[in-house]
């Protein structure tokens, strides 16, 4: 069957970045078709990193990446009331313990001065050690960011996915785009559901976004892939840090992030190694990230890890190999964008790389304003934290919030459904909208029950219910 | 508020224990609440025999011993609260429960922590690899396949020789499936004797001693791992479609945390330390019961 669709806009990948893309585009009047690949938004590079909003002076002053990041972070406040998605401004503590990493912090002082962070404060060992007990002793000296702070990044993606498709952007998940070419002045973007013929081009496609420009024209930028490893301790862990850390170890090259999450767990990691795009881990790279946690903060039980997972992360090089540390935005046409490769900070600024790219094709396509653009978009609403008031009046108008199904991080029955009637079709899908199975039994008592519900729901068997899509059947179907 | 004298949390083994002894005391004002929607906590799954022969004088299979001790609280005031999540519990002895359609704030004197244990995942463990469907952890699987009658894999590798990992192994057998091995860290399986010969010796299963598992492989479904020999540090590919982990057993007190020393608060059975045998917890249980009870008198 042949089916051919007309949009002003095609975003290409449903990741953090098309989301927001598309979300953006929409304050002008223009028609916009989001295409995922996968079943659900924000499961490539999106699904896994560390969770922080950065202060913004790790980037080289004048640059676009600095002056992104900062504008991000002052804005991230009224981004997250606007998509009712938790913030926490808990600040970061960079920290040394020796003479090189004297050398670092002071110079992104300095850089983090000129880029116009807020509040940035070098601190001596012993007032580090004060404002985090946990921290090991001898802290020489820490660069303390009062702006730094941590929300969920699948939180994020999937509200801004939300915010985009009540806003009638049209998302077309589990499609694979095949081919783009030119047509009069126009693009056809191919894909296994038809083709979308459309004006201006989006290119978000993550680890796959050097090949989708190259359907079309040349890519003077490859991508290679890094991965990292982490750790999650569970949220009873104790001495739990009250900041973002960071550290800058004086052995190795590297050092890790430990961020204490807004679901109240704790993320630690990355290792940083050559990676391939199956988000497995490796088991130095665990090891390392054990090590450096222990050597920061010795008094942490590690016994409380409940997960490890790797994130892949792209690299941008040049043709002669060399990596671009600047975000890589093509622009190879008239009305065609592609966003290659975007690392750190991508979380950051992912709302303002999908405005930035927005107005350049607004002004590409000569379009208006669309002044009925909704900006705010409601999140599920669950019981965790609750008062007892507050508890109970959502209990009465709903049954289903008083019956707990994931007993370690509290989701109620009510937010599971909620969760599939806004478009979750897999366990995992689930787990990213509610925090089902993220807690200290990591799914052992909620999973059989989450597939039971999902199987209801979606009117199919449970033995075609999947943990994170095709191929991922959890219940088994014989040898294949 | 609602008042009781003595709530228990878990209507397992050791709760329903609990609150028989206290009654039995004298106590008569005992509310015990669980989240599950059948009493006996992991008993009704436990479908194998093997329980009982020192309360009971005779062996019996988990959901039998779960009967008996319903029985014996037929005849009494105990009032139970099934599909009940206890969510936390104050220092000022109050404790907020949840159920469908209702939540409320209990007022108590005394509490008996009755939770059993959790068990520990495979995410606790330094494993590389990547993270497919097709890993359980023994209690789920015996959840899975013994109440919800699912079909969990074909190929089946165990890793861990707890007892929980030996019955899992022997009730993978029984459904018709291949148990490729049992691997365990230690020198030699890690339950009971008795276990071992009814579950491992009589079904011919492999147990593979100082193995651990190093990587998990597959995208999709697991298709296998890469198996380490801890003495020699060899590496070893076994393809399998299934993982099933019994890495042991944590007391569960995340709801009394930081309450511990509390002078309101007993543990009783495997929350209080993991038992070997259910008999052993029960024990506990009677005798924490008969303590609490008398003294609410």
């Amino acid at each position: 069957m042949f089916s051919e669709r007309r949009y002003d806009i095609v975003v290409i990948g449903a990741g953090l970045l098309g989301c927001f893309a598309a979300r953006n585009l929409r304050r002008w009047k223009v028609s916009v078709a989001l295409i995922e690949e996968r079943e659900d938004v924000c499961t490539g590079i999106s699904r896994a990193n560390t969770a922080i909003i950065y202060s913004g002076y790790d980037h080289k002053p004048g640059t676009l990446k600095a002056k992104m990041t900062v504008q991000a972070n002052a804005r991230m406040d009224q981004l997250c009331r606007e998509l009712d998605v938790p913030f926490s401004r808990c600040g970061s503590l960079m920290v040394s313990y020796g003479e090189k990493a004297d050398a670092i912090l002071k110079q992104k002082l300095h850089s983090g001065i000129q880029n116009g962070v807020p509040g940035l404060r070098l601190l001596s060992g012993p007032e580090a050690e004060q404002m985090e007990p946990a921290l090991a002793h001898g802290v020489r000296s820490a660069l303390y960011a009062p702006t730094a702070g941590t929300l969920n990044p699948w939180a994020l993606g999937i509200a801004a996915f939300e915010n985009a498709c009540q806003n009638s952007a049209d998302a077309f998940l589990k499609t694979t785009v095949l081919d783009i070419s030119a047509v009069c002045g126009d693009y056809c973007v191919k894909t296994d559901r038809g083709n979308f013929l459309c004006r201006a081009v989006v290119n978000c496609a993550g680890l796959a976004s050097d090949r989708v420009q190259k359907l079309l024209f040349p890519s003077p930028v490859s991508l290679s892939i890094n991965a990292g490893d982490y750790l999650i301790l569970d949220k009873t862990s104790r001495p739990m840090p009250r900041y973002i850390l960071q550290y800058e170890p004086e052995e190795d090259d590297k050092g890790i992030s430990v961020v204490p999450t807004v679901e109240g767990s704790l993320l630690v990691g990355p290792s940083e190694r050559d990676g391939r795009p199956d988000y497995a881990t490796d088991t130095e790279g665990l090891s390392f990230v054990r090590r450096q946690l222990r050597e920061l903060l010795p008094d942490l039980r590690v016994d409380s890890v409940i997960r490890s997972f790797a994130a892949a992360r792209p690299n941008p090089q040049r043709p002669d190999g060399s990596s671009i540390g600047s975000f890589v935005i093509e622009h190879p046409a008239h009305a065609f964008w592609s966003l290659i490769g975007i690392k750190t900070p991508g979380l950051t600024c992912a709302d303002e790389l999908g405005l930035y790219l927005a107005e350049k094709i607004a002004a590409e396509l000569d379009a208006d304003e669309n002044t009925a653009f909704a900006p705010r978009r409601n999140g599920i609403p669950g019981v965790r934290g609750l008062e007892f008031a507050q508890r109970k009046e959502l209990v009465q108008k709903n049954a289903d919030y008083g019956e707990i199904l994931c007993p370690c991080e509290e989701v109620t029955k009510a937010e599971v459904l909620e969760a599939i009637r806004r478009g979750a079709c897999t366990v995992d899908a689930v787990k990213r909208r509610v925090g089902t199975g993220m807690g200290r039994c990591q799914g052992a008592r909620c999973q059989q029950k989450i597939i039971a519900i999902l199987s209801q729901e979606l009117g199919i068997p449970e033995s075609a219910v999947t943990k994170d899509g095709k191929g991922t059947e959890i219940l088994y179907h014989g040898a294949s | 508020m609602e008042q009781v004298k003595l709530l228990i949390v878990g209507a397992g083994a050791a709760g329903l224990s609990a609150a028989m002894s206290a009654w039995d005391a004298g106590c008569r004002d005992i509310l015990i609440a669980d989240r599950s929607s059948i009493p006996g906590g992991v008993l009704p799954r436990c479908i194998h025999a093997g329980f009982g022969l020192t309360a009971f004088g005779e062996e019996l299979c988990g959901p039998e011993y779960a009967e008996r001790l319903l029985a014996g609280l037929v005849s009494t005031g105990v009032r139970l609260s099934l599909g009940t999540e206890v969510l936390s519990v104050s220092r000022g002895k109050t404790a907020l429960l949840s159920c469908r359609g209702c939540v409320s704030l209990l007022h108590f004197e005394h509490l008996i922590l009755a939770s059993g244990c959790r068990e520990k995942g495979i995410g606790a463990l330094p494993v590389a690899g990547t993270r497919p469907a097709g890993i359980f952890t023994a209690g789920q699987a015996q959840e899975m396949i013994n109440l919800r009658h699912q079909d969990l894999g074909g190929e089946v590798l165990i890793l861990g020789s707890g007892d929980l990992g030996m019955i899992i192994a022997r009730r993978f057998v029984l459904e018709g499936k291949h148990v490729i091995a049992v691997l365990e860290q230690a020198d030699t399986f890690g339950g009971m004797a008795r276990n071992y010969r009814r579950c491992i010796e009589a079904y011919q299963i492999p147990l593979r001693c100082r193995m651990t598992v190093g990587k998990i492989h597959g995208q999709g479904r697991i298709s296998g791992v890469t198996a380490v020999h801890l003495d020699s540090g060899e590496q070893e590919f076994i393809a399998c479609d299934t993982l099933v982990t019994a890495l042991g057993l944590i007391s569960e007190r995340t709801l009394v945390q930081g309450l511990e020393s509390s002078p309101w608060l007993s543990l009783a059975g495997n929350c209080s330390r993991v038992y070997d045998m259910v008999d052993s917890a029960v024990s506990q249980a009677q005798h924490i019961g008969r303590e609490v009870g008398a003294s609410l008198l």
